[in-house]
This record gives C-alpha cells, structure tokens and sequence, in this order.
C-alpha cells in the first residue's frame, strides 16, 4: 500500500503543481484561467482522442528508448537522431517494394531498429573508445542525422509539393487501422509497437541477466565491473539497443498515414526530446512512461482547443516543461524520504549494538 | 506524385462525400478541366487564419497575411480568429486545427503556409460549405477539391526585378543569394534573381548558396544566415539576396558589417529592419501576402470565393520590389521598371528552375 | 597568537555506522599534535568535525576554554582553525596571490596590501613564495606551502594537517618538517595526521592514537617506540581470530608466478610477485595501504591486466581472463570497498544476491534471472550468516555497514568456491559480525577452500592465516609464519622498518 502511495504521489503533485503555475502565468499574461482549466478538463473530442492515442505511441516508443538509456546512465539524448536516421532508413526500404505485400512492413520494422541502433553505436563507441561523453557527440550526431536525412531525400528521393519526401509505401504494404471511433482517424495498427515495446523493456530489464547486467551498470559502475560485467561493452551494446528501439519511434505514423518520409511536411521531428521528458516524468518504469506519453499527447492535443479560447500556445510548453520539473523534484523528495524510513525500520529491527566505527563508509 | 490513398480512413472519407471524391480525374490537367460550381458561404464571412510556425508577430509571412486580413475587416463586415502551429506537431494536429475552426463556424479558413496543403486537401471535403485556401498551396493530389483555393506567387519574377537591380549596383561583378531551405518554393527565388541579373549584365557572376538542405529551421537561424552571407561577401559578392525568412536577420548584420549590399525578401523590410541594418538594404523583394488574402475574403464576400490555383504575379502587383532608402539609382529604377514591363507584357518569360 | 583547542567526548554517527565515539584529544598551544591510526579509525571524519564541515552528534569543541560550534569551516576559520586537505585545492591558472586571497578579499584587498601581506608570511616561515608566480608552475611542495600559506593568512592559529606527507618525497618532507617548525617556534599549533610512525616520532611533541572510531591512548615521542605506536594502532581485541587446526593441503589453487602490474604512466604497481595459495588455505597479506594489495587482488580478479608473468587457478591460465570468467571458475571476492564494488546499495537484497554470480544457479536461468531461486538462497544467506534485516527486499543501502558485509561474505562463499579473494572482510564491522565472518571463513577453509586475506587488521591477519606475506612498494618482501609473529614485527616489515 505504502509503496503504490510512495509512487503515485509524486506525478500526482507535480501535475498539479504545474497546472497551478500554469495558471499563474496565464493570470499573469492576463488570459482566462476559468477557460484554460475548464479546455484542459473538458474531455476532447472523438477525433483529439484518436490522435492522442496515436501520439501516445510514438511518444512512449521514444519514452522506452530514453529510459533503456537512462537505466544505464546514459543520457541518450541522441533519440532524436536515431529516431531520424531509422525513419528514414525504413521509408527509404519500405518505398522501394524491395520486399512485397505485409512482409515489407517487418522488414521494414528491422531496417528501422539496425539503422538506428549503428547510428546509436557511433556514440557509444566513441565513448569506450574515446572518452567521448555521449551526449556531447549525440547532440552533433542529432544535426548530422537531420541534415544528412534532409540531403539523402533530396538527393534520392521524389518531389512531394515544394519538397522532396521518399518514395510512397506500396499500398499493399499498408496495414488496416483500429477504427475505432467512427468519424475519426483510425488509430494506427503500429501502435502494437509501443504495446510490444512495453512488454519487451519489463522482460528485458525485470527478468533477463542481460537487464541485471544493465541496471547494475547504470546503479554502480564500480559494482558491475568488481560483479564481472563488461562495462565498455555494456555501454555500447545498451546504446545500440536504446537506438533500435529509438528507430521505431516514428513507425507507427510512417504505417499508419504518411506513408513516406520527407522533412518537415512528411515527418514529426521533435518526438525524441519529448521522449527523454516523457522517460524522466515516469521514472523509467513502464506504466510510468505510458501515462507520461499519454499526458504529453494529451496535453499537445489540446492545444488547439486552449488556441481558441486565446490562451497562447506556448502555454502547453509551459506546463509540460514544470510538470517534468516537477516530477523530478517530487521523486526526488520521496526517494530521500522513503530510504529514510527504510532504515529506520532497519535500525529497528536490530538490537541496539553499537556498530564499529568506520569512516571510509562514511556518507 | 500521386498520392495512394489506400487507408481504410481515406476510403472511407471518399465514401462518405462521393460528390467530392466522384470528380477525380487520371488526366494531370484534371484542374483545368472539372467544372466547380462557386461554394455557397452562408452569411458573413467568418475568416480563420491558421498560421504556420512563428505566427503572428514574425514581422513577415504571417504578419503580412494578417493584415491582409485587417484591410479586409476595414472594408467589410468580417469577423476573424487565429490559430498558430505547434514545432513538430503533426498532420493530424494541423487538421485537427483547421476541423475545429470549420466547426466552430468559420466559413473562410486561410492556411498561411504551404505546409497546410495536405491537411486542407484532406479537410476540405468534409466541409463543402467552407472556402479554404492556403498561401503557397498546392494540390498534393488528383483529386479537385472546388472549395480550395491555392494563393501562389511569381517570386520568380520579383525576384528577377531585384537580381536586375542587384546586378546593376554591384561593383564587382559578383553577386550571391542566400536560401532558407533548399527546396522548389525557394529555388524559385534563385531562378529569377540569377535570370534577372544576367538580363542586365550577362557577365555577371551568381553565387547561391542554402542554410538548410531540408530543416525549416533554415528560416530561424539568423546565425547561419549570417556566416552564410559572409561567406559570399568575403568571396567578392557586393549584393547578396536572401530568401530566408528570420535568418535573413543575420544577412544584414553580415552586409552591416561587411559595408556591402543586402536584400530583403516578402515585405519591405527597410521598414522593419534596425537602423544599422536600414543602411545597407538596398531593396526588397515584396510577395504581397497581405494582397492575396484580402483578394481571397473580398471574393468570398463578393459570393465567389476564388478556387483552384490564383498565382499573383507581377501584373497583379502580387510581386514586387520596393525602393525605400532610395538606394537604386534613378537609371537602374528605369531599367528595371523595361524589364517590369516587359514582363507583365508576356515578352520575357522567367524561368521557375535555377 | 596561540590557541589551544580540546575535543572532548566527540561522536558521530552515518546511518548504520558509528564513525566516532567518546574521541578526546587536547592539542597544546604551540605544539605538533601528531594524530595516527589505521585507515578507517576515524581519523578523517574527526577532522571534518573540527573543521565545521560536518557537525559532531555529541560532546564539545572548546577554543581557549570557550565552548564552540562550528557551521562550516567559515566559523572554525574565524577563531583560528585552518585545514590542509589532502587533496589540494587550487585553481592552476590563477597566481599564488590570486589563489590566497580567493575568498579572504576583505582582509587586505587583492592588490599590494594582499602581496606585501604573503611575502611576509613567506619570508617568516621560510616558503620562498613568489606572490605572482603561477600556481601550475609549482612542484607538489610548493603547492603544499601555498595551502598552507592560505590558512595562515587567514589568521589560522591552529593548522590542520590531513597526511601531508604522502604526496612528498624525503627530501620535502624534511622541508615540510623545518617549516612546522618555524610555525609552531612562533606558537602556531599544527594537527599532525598520519600513519607513517617515524614521520611522526620525528616531528610530533604529543601523540593521539585512535582505533575503531575513539582514542586509544596517548603517547609520548620521547620515550615511545615505533613498536608501541604499532600496538596501539593496530590493538588486540577480543575475539581473536585462531585457526585452530591446520588444514592446508599440497594442492595449489592460486598461483602468481612473476606477476607485475604497471599503472597509466608505466610506474609499477606491483613488481615481480610470486604467491601460491593451496586448498584449505588462508594466506594473509599485510602492508600499509597503498603498497600494491589492491592492485594484487584486481589483477587475480581480472579487473587489471599484469604487464608480464603469470596466474594460474587449479593449473588453468587466468592470466587474461575476464573478471566473469574467474568468477565463473569457482572465485569468491569480497571488495575492499563494499558500497562502490561489494553491492548496488539502491538494489533490494536479493538482487544483491545475483551481483557477481550472474551466469551462476540458482539465481539465473540459463539467460534469464530466476528471481525465486534468488530470494531463496537470500532467506538462507540472511539466516546462515546471521544478517539483521526486516526481509530481503530491503535495499542494501538501509542495512548497517556490518550486515551488508555479512550478506556480501554468505554471497561469496555460496556455490562452494574453491577460491575466496577477501579485502578487509571485517572492516567497519562490528565485534558480533567480525566473529561470524571469521567463523564463516574458518569452516569453509576446513572444507578446502583457498583464501588470499588482505588486511589491515594485524590481529586478524595473525589470527586468521596459516602464512602471511608482506608488501612493500609493490613487492613481496617477507614471509611469516603467524604461530611465531608479533603485530609489532609485522608493523615493523610493513613499515619497512625491519626485513624478516
């Protein structure tokens, strides 16, 4: 009971914490904070909802990739990049038809995870080898990726408006959606991935030595390599899996509506900074990320509705940006105040011997 | 580039309003040929302009537009929202945006930005009794949609008026252009400038050269835009035109510091710029933005809300250039109004295509 | 100017760990006061006490027969305390001047009072600094004097000084020794802390030894002996660790043969070591920290790369296996620092149970962790070895410093090692626990088990080995047998005072 509190309460308060600063800024800015509450509240129409399943998806694939990363202590923040070069990489093999029918949609998923795992592995390779910090190289590799995307569809692919984007997916590459409210969107068949996705992280990282192997590393360096673990091989194979995973985040769009690639109007940039937040707000525990990712969607989806009322935009930004702050704050709170309690109970349990002195433990 | 449509949803748009699926044609000159009878608009015009990222204040695309807009509430009884894109939002928020304002009553929906092609095209049908139209639109498919309307421009021949007036001024015989983002909209830019300037000096030497290949940010990076036009002015160029959107900042800062020509793009943005920057503005290129809109409500108002491609172009006083600071020469004045005439007058031809 | 401190009945507790307790010490004015002990008796964390930069739990620090306390260092520099801190604290780029008068502008500006101020402290007490001078230019001594020359320019009348010698070499540390004395001949007080014992015969006029946490005793310089010093430091507590019975086989299940070690900078760490370790056999090593026994045990581990020679584990060649594959061989290895190497402290206990045993039944399942398996063997590593816990999903980090090492000893000896590589297994661990690991180790060796023992505790060296080897600087340099050796002539090879 106590732990379910001790985990839900934080999210519970930073969100609200960040909707009252919100409403602050709002105040300030001399908009309508009736209107902005009663809009955030209001449950969105049958069309938002769809798209903010769909969002959902994509921002929770990207979640899992972040926190594959940050389980290892690594801050990947290269989601971004890997993200960009999987997406391309898949539309480029998916458009070609190289592979018919429903097959070229798995082929298409495993060109997606190997080119965002390489490009994932320049980084962790240059950290072994190199001493590189990996988020120095990631953020010059998250611009090599965009650029180098942009030049290859230009340079490869066809015109699609002002703009180049790659060839179309073949229509019978395409998979049937979930209609499920009737006048919206479908939502996307792809998003079974961030299902899949979900499923495979919990495994890998509750049931599997592999995932021992890679929250020992991220929890103590030092203990994984006195326990045995390869660390400099940890680090570049944990990379390259955060990068696989990051290479999918975009699929479930590419199957589910846009069919091709091309930046910007063919593509969503952005989806793997949000998913570093989306990674950070859920702890990198797997409900944890789901309803950061539906929180993120929820609240970009509204945002055209806040737009209406005259509530700018940027208001959206805002309470995303405190309500991650927020959340890291609170964990952070309950995390001390949890241990605490934990070795009071400790301390309990023991008679009251007095333990020997040692100062090197000292903390 | 046809675009498949094989998605259940699709399908089941097209299901839903035959009537506008019915029309499509295999023939590329579909456009030409389907008869689209002028969309009723009920009542006044309730205008929505959807803006593209940036939105108002950007002192460019989407402030011209805007006051397009204003002109048209001065004239005539309008009323009028904005909505502004999200960074990386995706299509289905930019439809969303644009099915919330049709919901909400806007009969007249303007989506500033080429961006909103594909969301209108896909919206548009579900809302037969709404005029839509889209700055720099084009139609991504076959498929006419009669309540569409795609307000494009002749930057190509603006842009020949200014390269006539870049190559004029220059001393060196070397002159450049700088681009936001390497794609077709802006290489219509640099096909007119280098057309233009080898019309009056066919010695002239054009350099261009692009912030981006393919990221929008090309448009918001006065930093890039900047060592890209002191890239050109260290290589001899004396006149650099930039159609670069918010970049085209640091392109004045560079001619400031350079003590070199620059030129401005869209507005006249001698009226904008600082008052360092003022000195080295030689002229603009004007895309009459704010022109296009007011012509879009005014034929909404007058129950014939225009449809299909309208291209405004110099004829149409669509395009321009604009002689604030009275840098150019009374001579080179002349000689570019011959070529404007010549021109509007069909006799030169300029070339969309670098 | 002279003060003269005294700590009395001084504790302090961390969570599971008492660091200090019932610590008094008087430091005379105008005296070195020489403080010594093992490392990990407490030393360090009685400095920082005195020096505000952690509050003591309980008893009282008096200046000048005023009770004091102190905040932060601010306060302790205020009446006249000044610490040297082992590791220096300067900015390289900036001048000597500048590094000085970094945070003390108000007392003589920054400008020529500040530079007229240090030449006279230098030139007082002999520093020979140059105010201007860079400090990356400057020699570890030198940098030492800057240290010092910052305290007392800040008024400090008592210096503290935490093993200012270990980064000197002989000759500057002479240097360093002319220079306490200048200071202490114009009545400044210096607090001494070392373990090197002739350093301190040399230069102390008073001496405090502290073990586990509190002083011991007292002793003076003129009529100690290294011997004694060594005694006090190292005591003799009750239980003593006997080996009752020999058990030692013929049969080798470790051996170094010419085994050397070289760090990043080509300097050897460890030189020419050959050791055998047989079946049913503890080998101790003894030797001051620092003298190459952690590089011994990391090297056997596979955590380092020997530069030449070679290991070999029950005749197998492990010389450039990895740290899994040794494990994997049958090698148990207790860290000498359990919090960084022993456990992943935010991870529950069972978890705990699978670190380093990763690719070992019953906590794994060919590729996947067997989490049953794992709570298990946990249930029966808590109630083997006696580890006080309300369960094991308690994180690590909540448990005692001796009930983790308890639950760190039971996890290496499970799956019957035929090889335990323990460092300081009792270190920081209280009297009950020390008594069962001990236990715990003398059973399993009854069993055949080979056990390398580093240690600094000489009681438990002498108690717990059939053979101990000394190091020094890198090398094996003596032999005894346990039955026959005395703490003080085991101190005396450390130190390097006497051969064998």
């Amino acid at each position: 009971m106590k732990r379910i509190a001790y985990s839900l309460a934080p999210p519970v308060v930073a969100v609200v914490f960040a909707l009252a600063a919100t409403c602050v800024v709002i105040a300030i800015s001399g908009g309508s904070v009736g209107a902005f509450l009663s809009t955030i509240f209001s449950v969105p129409n049958d069309r938002i909802l769809v798209n903010i399943v769909n969002q959902s998806s994509l921002l929770a694939i990207s979640g899992f990739a972040a926190a594959i990363g940050f389980r290892m202590g690594l801050f990947n923040i290269g989601v971004e990049g890997q993200y960009i070069v999987g997406s391309c990489a898949a539309a480029f093999f998916g458009g070609s038809g190289l592979v018919p029918g429903p097959l070229n949609i798995l082929a298409t998923l495993v060109v997606a995870i190997l080119a965002g795992a390489a490009y994932a592995s320049i980084a962790g390779v240059l950290k072994v080898t190199r001493g590189v910090s990996e988020v120095i190289s990631a953020i010059m590799l998250n611009y090599i990726a965009l650029t180098m995307s942009g030049y290859l569809v230009q340079r490869y692919g066809v015109k699609a408006g002002y703009t180049y984007a790659t060839n179309d997916l073949p229509p019978s590459s395409q998979p049937l959606g979930f209609a499920i409210l009737p006048g919206a969107n479908d939502v996307w068949a792809l998003t079974v991935i961030a299902v899949a996705v979900a499923a495979g992280y919990w495994f890998l990282l509750a049931r599997t030595r592999f995932g021992f192997d890679l929250r020992t590393t991220g929890a103590s360096a030092s203990a994984a390599l006195a326990s045995g673990i390869g660390v400099k091989k940890m680090v570049v194979v944990s990379m390259a899996l955060s990068g696989g995973v990051a290479g999918l985040v975009w699929m479930p769009a590419y199957f589910g509506s846009v069919h091709r690639f091309g930046v910007p109007e063919n593509f969503q940039a952005g989806l793997g900074f949000a998913g570093l937040a989306v990674a950070l707000l859920g702890r990198n525990r797997v409900p944890g990320i789901i309803l950061g990712a539906v929180l993120f969607a929820y609240l970009s989806g509204q945002s055209n509705e806040l737009q209406r009322d005259g509530i700018a935009k940027q208001v959206v930004d805002i309470t995303q940006g405190i309500v991650v702050l927020a959340v890291v704050v609170a964990y952070e709170i309950v995390r001390r105040r949890q241990s605490r309690a934990e070795r009071e109970q400790v301390s309990e349990e023991l008679a009251a011997t007095p333990a020997a002195a040692n100062e090197g433990e000292a903390r | 580039m046809r675009r498949l449509a094989a998605t259940t949803v699709a399908l089941a748009t097209c299901g839903l309003v035959l009537s506008a699926c019915g029309t499509a044609a295999d023939d590329d000159k579909a456009a030409d040929k389907v008869e689209c009878k002028p969309t009723k608009i009920e009542g006044d015009p309730k205008v929505a302009l959807a803006y593209d990222v940036g939105g108002r204040g950007d002192q460019s695309f989407n402030d011209s537009a805007y006051a397009g807009l204003e002109k048209a509430k001065g004239e005539f009884k309008v009323e009028s929202t904005e909505g502004e894109a999200n960074q990386d939002e995706d299509e289905a928020a930019r439809e969303e945006r644009l099915r919330g304002f049709a919901e909400d009553g806007y009969n007249t929906i303007v989506g500033v930005g080429f961006a909103y092609s594909e969301s209108v095209n896909k919206v548009a049908p579900d809302y037969p009794n709404v005029a839509f139209a889209v700055v720099d639109g084009f139609d991504p498919d076959k498929t006419v949609n009669c309540n569409v309307a795609y307000l494009t421009f002749a930057e190509n021949e603006g842009s020949y008026l200014v390269g006539a007036a870049a190559a004029l001024t220059s001393k060196t015989g070397k002159i450049g252009f700088v681009g936001g983002v390497n794609n077709a909209l802006i290489q219509k830019f640099e096909a007119g400038y280098e057309a233009g300037a080898k019309a009056a000096d066919p010695d002239v030497e054009v350099t261009s050269t692009y912030i981006e290949q393919s990221d929008p940010k090309g448009f918001g990076d006065p930093a890039g835009g900047k060592s890209a036009a002191e890239g050109l002015y260290s290589d001899g160029a004396d006149v650099v035109f930039h159609a670069a959107g918010g970049s085209g900042a640091g392109v004045f800062d560079a001619a400031v510091e350079a003590k070199k020509w620059a030129i401005g793009v869209d507005s006249d943005q001698f009226k904008t710029a600082s008052a360092k920057q003022r000195t080295r503005i030689l002229t603009s290129m004007l895309k009459r933005v704010d022109v296009a809109t007011y012509d879009f409500i005014k034929s909404v108002v007058d129950g014939k809300p225009s449809s299909s491609y309208t291209t405004f172009a110099l004829k149409d006083d669509g395009v321009g250039y604009s002689t604030s600071g009275n840098f150019l020469s009374k001579d080179t004045i002349a000689k570019i109004n011959e070529y404007k005439d010549s021109i509007i007058s069909g006799d030169t031809k300029v070339p969309e295509k670098p | 100017m002279t003060i003269e401190v005294e700590l009395a009945g001084i504790g302090k507790r961390f969570p599971g760990v008492i660091a200090n307790h019932d610590v008094s010490l008087r430091i005379r004015p105008g005296t070195v006061h020489a403080l010594i002990g093992e490392n990990g008796a407490g030393k360090s964390t009685l400095m920082k006490i005195l020096y505000g930069v952690q509050p003591a739990d309980e008893g009282t620090i008096s200046v000048d027969g005023q009770h004091r306390s102190f905040a932060s260092p601010t306060d302790a520099i205020e009446v006249g305390i000044g610490m040297v801190f082992q590791h220096f604290m300067l900015a390289d780029n900036l001048t000597v001047l500048e590094n000085i008068v970094l945070g003390a502008e108000k007392l003589h500006g920054i400008g020529d009072g500040a530079r007229t101020r240090i030449k006279e402290i230098s030139a007082r007490f002999g520093f020979g600094l140059e105010p201007d001078q860079l400090v990356e230019r400057l020699g570890v001594a030198d940098r030492q004097r800057v240290e010092i020359l910052k305290v007392l320019y800040r008024g400090a009348e008592l210096i503290i000084l935490d093993e200012p010698t270990a980064v000197l070499v002989p000759q500057e540390v002479d240097a360093l020794f002319s220079n306490l004395r200048e200071l202490v001949a114009d009545g400044c007080s210096v607090l001494f802390i070392s373990h090197k014992l002739d350093e301190v015969l040399a230069i102390a006029d008073d001496i405090t030894v502290m073990r586990r946490g509190t002083t011991v005793g007292t002793a003076d310089p003129r009529t100690a002996t290294k011997h004694q010093l060594a005694e006090l430091m190292v005591g003799s507590e009750l239980p003593s660790p006997e080996t009752s019975e020999r058990t030692v086989t013929d049969q080798v299940v470790l051996a170094l043969d010419g085994v050397t070690v070289t760090d990043d900078l080509g300097r050897d760490r460890l030189t020419d070591v050959s050791l055998a370790v047989h079946r049913g056999e503890v080998v101790g090593i003894a030797g001051v920290e620092g003298n190459g026994q952690t590089e011994l045990v990391e090297v056997v581990m596979g955590m380092l790369r020997a530069a030449s020679g070679r290991i070999t584990l029950d005749g197998q060649d492990i010389t450039r296996l990895s740290t899994r594959k040794v494990r994997e061989l049958g090698v148990g290895f207790v860290p000498e620092d359990r919090h960084r190497h022993g456990l992943v402290l935010d991870f529950p206990l069972w978890e705990n149970r699978i670190l380093g045993h990763q690719t070992k039944p019953p906590v794994v399942k060919g590729p996947l962790l067997n989490p049953a398996g794992a709570r298990t063997d946990a249930r029966r590593i808590v109630e083997e070895f006696d580890v006080r816990t309300p369960g094991i999903g308690t994180t690590a980090r909540a448990l005692s410093g001796g009930n983790q090492q308890k639950f760190i000893v039971g996890r290496e000896m499970s799956g019957d090692p035929i090889l335990l590589i323990a460092s300081h297994p009792t270190r920081g661990v209280d009297v009950g626990a020390q008594a069962a690991i001990w236990d715990h180790v003398r059973a399993a060796r009854r069993e055949g088990l080979g056990v390398l023992l580093v240690s600094a505790d000489l009681d438990e060296l002498i108690g717990l080995s059939d053979r101990i080897e000394v190091v020094l600087r890198g090398r094996l340099t003596g032999t005894f047998d346990p039955s026959q050796v005395t703490a003080q002539d085991l101190g005396a090879a450390m130190t390097g005072g006497s051969a064998a």
